[in-house]
């Protein structure tokens, strides 16, 4: 009995999750209206798209690197997103299909590079970031496209059931879809074994450079979707979406368990961390705390995060060894 | 932390080694961006007039200084192999300190700019603190104290600018030396000249160098690497300060903004120049001729583009696609050289 209880300790997402359960007791104590259906809503519209945000990063942290342009990517598909309905007219439903495309190219070109070249995903996606940043402003000259068809807007500012936004939608497609890809797919095992044990995985027969290139494919995919989320939800195309999404990228896939140097990740405990991250900006807001603390919030709460997983190592080891 | 490194940056490009002669100084990376820069300066000189007024040299100089000591700060933390991506929060929190202490508590500068500098290396003493105890990889760990410097700072200072500095700082930004050559790129030249000497003759220098090319040989050879990579940080986290304090002088205030969100605008060409330049991600090789020279090649490039009409947000692709090019020419540069027996 006291074995499993400490099995279930050792699941990724319990540890965070007990922290998000915590947290919203605890605020709902002191403020009530925490759990008001409005706040449940605009809760539940931020960590939609954070969370989509969150697995875009993930899929590349599973493999081993990291993608700095994640957000350069959700900018540029955001206001071509827009664009294309403002300036030619295309219907909602193609767009989205453009969306989709562009994104996806996007992270396949940056990942054909990593994986041709061999130089390190930080500088090429360093590089990718000034690359679709460039032409993301140098389309819009910084200045945001307004033409966002009434559908769109509603779809990003309507609740589905109750308190729960149609932004939850996609949320859960892309969570389910992670999950499934990571545990029932064989790609999903591909991406994780490089990033456990490169040479091993390519000794055993692994395609490599296909599953890089589908591993940043899928994270261009992820990025895109995010950033039409988030068109929705401001409607209008700001070329500014995707400036902020680094730090909360890294942070929420790291409160998860995931391990950074690859082969470890947990869609779930992503969630929680996320649901973490919401939480405590919302906090801040509700206690009329300084917004600008939010920053210094994060940056502690990956601090901590990296502890907790690396003392969690630890002991891996040391049971390892008595063994 | 050996085996994260080499899974985060995997930087798959050989050690140097010494080739023959003429042909490997061809080859050098040093060589090619001198050429590369003469045939850039002399094409925009010869199609762009008041590329070479005095004003224009003025200001291109001012800028390589300013970007050159950015990159040195990258540079002094690449060494290890690891990097710091909060160099552009430590620069403007430099800023501000140096700000605050030049205008609100009246510290007259010779004091003020020392101080502000050693505030850099405390931060980069804290980045290099807990990377060397926690192990954990230096990209993760100054991801989380970029957003905790700029965001203390940005709570502290409301996001208010220190646009009253005593006057000597914005002459600073603008005093020329013999001709057309800017005070701020004397600065840097002087830092690059100390920068080499430290690297080649120093006990210390050499050690950070050894203990980036393979830290645990440098550990059996005796070297605390514990303690250099520590150094590492706080020597980035000081010439970081001095860029802060020059862009200062430059805007002549000290503004939260001037790096941008989280001091982002900072990566580009903190990683542009040294890498441009040769300076080894994995750690162990530096180039400090090659960090200016890299810095003077965009510089040179970014204004010319600027007068040629090129939309600023375009220079920024360009940019981009310049660090692209940039990696793909040394990739294929080791490959000429591999091909010849040189390495």
């Amino acid at each position: 009995m006291a074995l499993s209880f400490t099995r279930i300790f050792d699941n990724d997402w319990v540890g965070p999750g007990l922290v998000s359960l915590a947290a919203i007791i605890g605020i709902s104590i002191f403020q009530p209206s925490f759990l008001s259906p409005f706040n449940i809503f605009v809760l539940l519209s931020a960590i939609a798209v954070n969370m989509v945000i969150a697995l875009g990063q993930l899929v590349i942290i599973g493999i081993g690197q990291m993608n700095l342009a994640l957000g350069a990517f959700g900018g540029l598909v955001a206001i071509s997103f827009v664009a294309v309905m403002e300036l030619y007219g295309v219907p909602p439903f193609v767009a989205v299909i453009i969306g989709f495309a562009i994104g996806t190219l996007a992270g396949g070109a940056s990942g054909f590079v990593i994986a041709r070249t061999g130089i390190s995903a930080f500088i090429i996606t360093l590089a990718g970031l000034q690359i679709f940043k460039g032409i993301n402003l140098g389309i819009t000259e910084a200045q945001p496209f307004y033409g966002v068809p009434q559908s769109v807007k509603d779809f990003g500012n309507l609740s589905m059931l109750g308190p729960i936004p149609w932004l939850v939608l996609p949320m859960l497609i892309a969570s389910i879809g992670m999950w499934y890809l990571f545990t029932r797919l064989r790609i999903g095992r591909y991406i994780l074994a490089i990033g456990g044990n490169r040479t091993a995985a390519e000794l055993s027969g692994i395609n490599v450079t296909a599953t890089v290139i589908w591993a940043h494919a899928i994270s261009g995919l992820l990025a895109a979707t995010a950033g039409m989320m988030l068109v929705a939800r401001l409607q209008i195309g700001q070329p500014t979406i995707g400036d902020d999404w680094l730090i909360s990228s890294f942070a929420a896939p790291v409160i998860g368990g995931a391990v950074l140097a690859g082969g470890h990740v947990s869609v779930a405990g992503t969630f929680f961390g996320v649901v973490i991250i919401a939480i405590i900006t919302q906090a801040l807001v509700l206690f009329a705390i300084d917004p600008f603390v939010v920053q210094i919030v994060l940056g502690g709460l990956i601090l901590w995060a990296v502890g907790i997983n690396r003392l969690r190592e630890l002991r891996v080891a040391k049971l390892n060894e008595r063994a | 932390m050996t085996d994260a490194t080499s899974n985060i940056l995997d930087e798959a490009t050989p050690e140097h080694r010494r080739g023959s002669g003429l042909m490997r100084l061809a080859l050098s990376n040093e060589f090619g961006l001198a050429l590369l820069i003469a045939l850039a300066f002399g094409i925009f000189a010869m199609t762009l007039p008041g590329f070479t007024s005095p004003f224009s040299l003025f200001t291109i100089g001012r800028q390589i200084g300013i970007d050159t000591m950015i990159g040195l700060a990258m540079m002094a933390v690449i060494v290890t192999g690891g990097l710091d991506l909060s160099v552009g929060a430590i620069g403007v929190c430099a800023a501000m300190v140096f700000g605050y202490l030049a205008q609100i508590a009246g510290v007259p500068l010779p004091l003020a700019i020392p101080l502000a500098i050693a505030f850099g290396s405390v931060l980069g003493f804290i980045n290099g603190y807990v990377v060397v105890r926690s192990g954990v990889h230096s990209f993760i760990i100054t991801l989380a104290s970029m957003s905790i410097f700029f965001g203390i700072m940005i709570f502290l200072t409301q996001a208010q600018s220190f646009n009253a500095l005593p006057l000597a700082v914005p002459a600073m930004g603008k005093l020329r030396v013999g001709g057309p050559i800017s005070i701020l790129l004397i600065i840097t030249l002087v830092v690059c000249a100390a920068l080499s000497i430290f690297y080649r003759y120093t006990t210390l220098g050499r050690q950070m160098l050894a203990a980036g090319a393979n830290a645990r040989a440098a550990e059996l050879s005796g070297i605390r690497t514990g303690r250099i990579i520590i150094a590492c940080h706080m020597l980035t986290g000081g010439l970081a300060a001095l860029a802060g304090l020059m862009l200062t002088a430059r805007t002549g205030a000290a503004v939260p903004s001037m790096a941008g969100h989280l001091g982002q605008d900072w990566l580009l060409p903190a990683f542009l120049a040294p890498v441009l330049g040769g300076t080894l991600l994995s750690g162990g090789r530096v180039s400090v001729i090659g960090t200016l020279l890299g810095a003077a090649f965009v510089t040179i490039m970014t204004s010319g583009l600027l007068l040629m009409r090129v939309g600023e947000f375009w220079i920024l692709a360009c940019l981009g696609l310049m660090l692209l090019l940039a990696v793909l020419a040394d990739r294929l540069r080791h490959q000429v050289l591999r091909a010849r027996g040189m390495i």
